[in-house]
């Protein structure tokens, strides 16, 4: 099977990670602009990161047969240092635009404070001028009133809620985001947010339609994965496999190919891995013989 | 500058309508005058609008390119490069601090398209000498493409960088296998000091064990040296067929006739011996080089 991880931060990961991903059916990823695990100080700090998910990552998921797009916002946690949260919202134009870039994301609330509402409402205005799609991050804790804030929000600025991914579901706020009409999108992550198990029910109880898996990995305790693991348990559990592909693959496509910026049949083709292309001096390969596959990545 | 009208004239030719109709509109925008910010957004808007196809001009648009500023080879350019050195070829204030300022917060944002574009115009602007810092910046990357958009195909670093940068980045073409055959008027700048730096490294590749760059042999020029020959010798005695035939035009390059008369007589391969001939008749300039491109259809 070939799967779609829409939410993954591979500028945490190992190439030992792509190789997995690779091996197990991963054919894209979205990488969307986050915190970093602490909080920057300057503007300069956002605009090297935009530029590194966007450039070098990219880069190095390619050499695995990995198609890289990225979601570049503000994302909530920073929002609440306003000053430089206004440096911020002031260059995010020259890289939202910028090609491969499938939404604005990921942004929404983590405290819900009033200056992660501010960054919220301006990132709104920005999807909507270029009419974009936007990837929501939904928060920890208070997370219902949270996700039903974000679907109201974006609703007041005129957002489609077909250009609407909300992140980070469960069991209890599931429900709220389908009748709205946006996408569901569920982290599969050890220990908090979502497990396997759980995900299997979920799919069973609602169906298909604008339900999207993804992983969330990044630098802490998590499973790049995730997707193609959840798959083979719903295949097992008995899942429709036309169900399982949308989740884990079509509707990802379907929710972020609006964006332009996803050449649908180029990503449908085989893909080829030819790690000889090198970015500068830099390959990611150090002295190993180049991995050179002519034929698709295993299934 | 003379190079506008010729990239206004290759977009008419490739551009669809609606491209053409952005072009326009966007021009009369820049002719207006547009802040910072705008400017980058358009320079980044512009893959919206233009493929990322190669040019592929014809040889009366080659021809063009090159009376309107020698050394310059679009060969290798998109029309997505052409639509952005067009746009900002098209600010009336090219000549001001204001406009080398706004050149360079593109520079500062960009994406890895938008670099290979911006250094692509570099030659292209007027006083071009005052993006002298910026070009050292292209010609340092450890981007393969950046790279080769600073130094190949472009007059800007044979005419512009000082010794030190010009060695540095001679060298680094071949450390990085970008062709230093396409740097145009690569032979003009042959000096004693690049040949050791080259034969150096071609002591360095050796003792490791590992083959030497065909190109390496285009820095020793007329500057070999008793040093040089030597080690031209040893290429043609122990080298692959394409290091042999490198090292013969070297031998043409380093004025040694007699001998390479001699060797042309013994030689057994095909394709080095026409290389040898061709070098006996003249044809030993670093273009000559292209027929030992791998990269290079027919070569």
């Amino acid at each position: 099977m070939r799967f779609f991880d829409p939410h993954i931060h591979m500028i945490s990961r190992t190439t030992d990670d792509y190789e997995a991903m690779s091996k197990a059916g991963v054919r894209a990823v979205i990488e969307p602009a986050f915190w970093i695990g602490q909080p920057r100080t300057t503007l300069g700090s956002f605009v090297d990161y935009f530029s590194q998910i966007l450039g070098w990552e990219r880069f190095r998921a390619s050499q695995f047969g990995i198609t890289h797009y990225c979601a570049i916002g503000l994302n909530s946690k920073e929002a609440n240092n306003e000053p430089l949260a206004k440096e911020v919202l002031e260059i995010l134009e020259r890289f939202v635009l910028k090609e491969g870039v499938v939404a604005v994301g990921e942004i929404g609330y983590d405290e819900i404070s009033p200056a992660e509402e501010r960054a919220y409402v301006a990132q709104l205005a920005l999807a909507r001028k270029h009419d974009m799609v936007v990837m929501v991050h939904s928060p920890h804790r208070d997370k219902k009133r949270g996700i039903q804030r974000s679907l109201s929000v974006a609703a007041e600025c005129g957002q489609p809620m077909t250009k609407l991914v909300i992140d980070h579901n469960n069991e209890e706020t599931v429900q709220d985001v389908l009748d709205a009409g946006a996408w569901a999108a569920f982290t599969i992550y050890p220990h908090t947010k979502m497990g396997s198990e759980r995900m299997v029910e979920l799919v069973r109880k609602y169906g298909p339609e604008r339900i999207i898996v993804d992983s969330s990995a990044d630098w802490g305790i998590s499973d790049p994965l995730s997707v193609p693991k959840t798959a083979k348990l719903m295949l097992e559990r008995g899942i429709d496999p036309a169900w399982v592909e949308k989740v884990t693959w079509q509707n990802a496509l379907d929710a972020y190919a609006q964006s332009g910026q996803i050449d649908v049949a180029a990503l449908q083709g085989t893909a080829v891995i030819d790690q000889r292309a090198i970015f500068g001096e830099n390959s990611v390969l150090r002295g190993q013989s180049p991995r050179i596959d002519a034929d698709k990545v295993p299934n | 500058m003379k190079t506008l009208p010729i990239l206004l004239e290759f977009l008419g030719r490739r551009l669809d309508a609606e491209g053409r109709r952005w072009l326009e509109t966007t021009r009369a925008e820049l002719a207006r005058g547009v802040d910072l910010e705008r400017f980058c957004v358009l320079f980044s808007m512009a893959s919206r609008h233009a493929p990322r196809r190669p040019l592929a001009p014809d040889a009366a648009e080659l021809a063009a390119a090159q009376k309107s500023l020698p050394g310059w080879n679009p060969e290798r350019w998109t029309t997505l490069e052409a639509l952005r050195a067009a746009l900002v070829l098209s600010r009336p204030d090219l000549e001001s601090e204001a406009a080398a300022q706004a050149v360079e917060e593109l520079f500062r944002y960009a994406d890895m398209g938008e670099l290979c574009a911006g250094y692509k115009l570099l030659p292209h602007l007027p006083k071009p000498e005052r993006f002298l810092w910026r070009a050292g910046e292209g010609a340092r990357s450890s981007m393969k493409a950046v790279y080769e958009s600073t130094c190949c195909d472009s007059p800007y670093a044979t005419a512009h960088f000082d010794g030190i940068s010009w060695h540095q980045a001679v060298i680094k073409a071949l450390f990085i296998e970008a062709p230093l055959w396409r740097v145009s008027a690569v032979d003009t700048r042959i000096d004693s000091e690049l040949a050791r730096m080259a034969l150096d490294l071609a002591d360095e590749r050796r003792s490791a064990g590992r083959p030497v760059n065909p190109e390496l042999w285009i820095c020793l020029g007329a500057h070999a040296g008793a040093r040089g020959l030597a080690a031209l010798e040893r290429e043609l005695a122990s080298g692959p067929p394409r290091g042999r035939a490198a090292a013969a035009l070297g031998l043409a390059r380093a004025g040694a006739r007699e001998r390479l008369q001699a060797l042309v007589a013994l030689e057994k391969d095909t394709f080095v011996h026409r290389t040898m001939t061709q070098a006996l008749a003249g044809d030993c300039s670093s273009r000559a080089w292209a027929a030992l491109d791998p990269s290079v259809a027919g070569a």
